[in-house]
């Protein structure tokens, strides 16, 4: 299936891009409100938490119980959001189509408030509706999309534009409907907020994450012919509705799940997937799993960010990406 | 502001009980869906809830003055009922001499200054007499959760603050600016309290009474210090906040009580 030059080229790019987030999981540990012995802190990483090295019992608990889960979180929904970015924007041919300009991740806000409010005990039905709320999203985004005259990218961003606005009002409807003394955590989390790193979510996040780069990348053959358009596709042997079917539903699922385990994080789904082509060509054999680590660092340093500028009060991580993403974006557009 | 007030309108809880409480309660005209607190004031027309009142309402029942809590921030709304040639009195306490002083500067604009007295003066008493019995406790090292996910807390601005420091507590998050500060949660494992107060039962309904994930371990939930407050006694600065400052002092010197 891949050429020798190829393959030797995504697996070393990705080779760096996997030691790049090992540094950054193990360097952004050592960064927190609470300053922590950074020997001691390095020792029991590397130890995975097995002897805690001389740290104090809280220190031990403020690294592996609050602060490293964060991070793996951090990383799970920046390489989620990245993958679903450059999963779709293969597929619609259109380098804007990014889960939070089209409104996937609104629609699996929705969902994810839909859980809080209704089903509020019990977690698992967070992730759930938020991937039926992201799922019922893009499939709105793209019938909108196609019109008689075929998808442009002009009116695959004005469809997102639309199911966009529509969900911002459905939201902005249920937390008025809400008691005041919840409006504030919700407007928090609307933005993206990965504080509310909970036990249950972050392996469902993780596997969710690993599994979807996985799948997108085993497709992205049949996505670099589907660029050609989707007639070429078919013609050169692509099974273009059965692709299409596994792109919506794996993007949903990993923006379903980054969604319920920490709101709207926006930027994340453009700007890597950007930097990873311009960086490393167009081909997605390279660009999806690139996208995928590059998405876990960006998330990964963001958050950090947020977590620490005005420590130890804390900021929310989708301001961080956004401020971050929306100049560097400038910046592509121009060069590009 | 007119010299007689027979119509007030309140959008703020705790400005509604103010006006109860000095006796005012039957020139309350317009009230927001948050006002339950007394039940008589149920039976006042709402006008919406505090961040979205509707001014066609406010308009409409002619009130003379409005009273606002500047946590609504209501700025262009302000304008527009003083452009309408209605009195807008703001009120922004940060801590419990704050209350104090709305609850006399509300009872003046009634023209129920002396009820407006007797009831602070009455309020001081309690006051006085929480902070002589807890006067010789040592302070308890408090977290104040106001929610869990995401952790927020009181701040430096808050009046709870103040309240927390009158009942014999030092808040771990005192200095930290901000009135309702979202918080590291690394750094309330770290600050280790001796005492959680969760404020829940009231308006809150079931919310918030659970110790956040970070706090778990700490002091207070192994020592069982963990003590439940009515919401609307400790986020309402009015005069049943005065009822929270009796309550927390109970909770943590119960036998300065005795």
């Amino acid at each position: 299936m891949m050429n020798r030059v190829t393959l030797r080229k995504t697996i070393i790019s990705c080779a760096l891009l996997a030691a790049a987030l090992l540094l950054a999981i193990v360097s952004m540990s050592l960064i927190g409100s609470e300053p922590l012995p950074v020997r001691a802190s390095l020792c029991a990483i590397a130890s995975l938490g097995s002897t805690s090295c001389g740290l104090t019992r809280d220190q031990f608990d403020i690294l592996f119980q609050i602060r490293v889960p964060r991070i793996l979180l951090a990383a799970a929904v920046g390489g989620s959001l990245a993958t679903a970015g450059a999963g779709y924007q293969a597929l619609l041919r259109n380098p804007l189509a990014e889960p939070y300009l089209l409104g996937i991740s609104n629609g699996a806000a929705v969902g994810t408030m839909t859980a809080l409010v209704f089903f509020g005990a019990n977690e698992w039905t967070r992730p759930v509706l938020a991937f039926t709320g992201a799922l019922l999203a893009t499939l709105a985004v793209y019938r909108l999309a196609r019109g008689r005259a075929g998808s442009t990218p002009e009116r695959l961003i004005l469809a997102g534009v639309i199911v966009t606005t529509f969900l911002s009002s459905v939201i902005v409807f249920v937390t008025t409907l809400m008691d005041a003394t919840r409006i504030r955590s919700f407007t928090f989390w609307l933005l993206g907020d990965l504080s509310g790193t909970s036990g249950a979510l972050l392996p469902v996040a993780i596997t969710v994450a690993i599994a979807g780069a996985l799948i997108l990348t085993l497709n992205a053959r049949s996505l670099n012919l589907l660029m050609l358009g989707e007639r070429d596709a078919f013609d050169l042997g692509v099974e273009v509705g059965r692709v299409r079917v596994v792109v919506f539903v794996v993007a949903s699922l990993l923006v379903g799940s980054s969604v319920a385990a920490s709101g709207s994080v926006g930027y994340v789904g453009l700007v890597v997937p950007h930097l990873a082509r311009l960086s490393l060509g167009s081909d997605n054999r390279i660009s999806i799993p690139a996208a995928a680590l590059g998405g876990a660092v960006f998330v990964i340093v963001a958050d950090t960010l947020a977590r620490t500028i005005i420590a130890p009060r804390e900021l929310p991580v989708g301001a961080i990406t956004a401020l971050i993403g929306a100049p560097l974006f400038i910046y592509l557009l121009k060069r590009a | 502001m007119p010299a007689r007030v027979d119509r007030v309108i309140s959008l703020a809880p705790n400005l509604t009980e103010i006006v109860f409480a000095v006796g005012g309660g039957d020139r309350l005209v317009g009230r927001t869906s948050y006002c339950d607190y007394p039940p008589e004031a149920k039976s006042v027309t709402e006008v919406g809830d505090t961040l979205h009142p509707s001014l066609e309402r406010v308009i409409a029942l002619k009130p003379q003055v409005v009273l606002i809590s500047t946590a609504s921030q209501l700025e262009v709304f302000t304008q527009q009922l003083e452009n309408q040639n209605i009195a807008v009195f703001v009120t922004d306490p940060h801590d419990l001499e704050g209350v104090f002083r709305s609850i006399d500067q509300i009872g003046e604009i009634l023209g129920k200054k002396e009820q407006a007295s007797t009831l602070v003066q009455s309020l001081r008493q309690r006051t006085n007499a929480v902070e002589q019995a807890v006067k010789q406790k040592p302070p308890v090292r408090v977290f104040y959760q106001l929610s869990a996910e995401p952790l927020y807390t009181a701040g430096h601005d808050s009046f709870v603050t103040d309240l927390m420091r009158r009942a014999g507590a030092i808040s771990v998050t005192a200095d930290i600016p901000g009135a309702w500060p979202k918080y590291s949660s690394e750094s309330a494992l770290a600050s280790k309290p001796e005492a959680i107060i969760l404020p829940t039962g009231g308006s809150m309904g079931t919310g918030n009474s659970k110790v956040a994930e970070a706090l778990r371990q700490s002091p207070a939930v192994q020592q069982g210090r963990v003590y439940k407050i009515d919401d609307d006694h400790l986020v309402r600065p009015g005069p049943r906040a005065i009822d929270g400052l009796e309550e927390m002092a109970r909770a943590l010197h119960p036998d300065a009580f005795k």
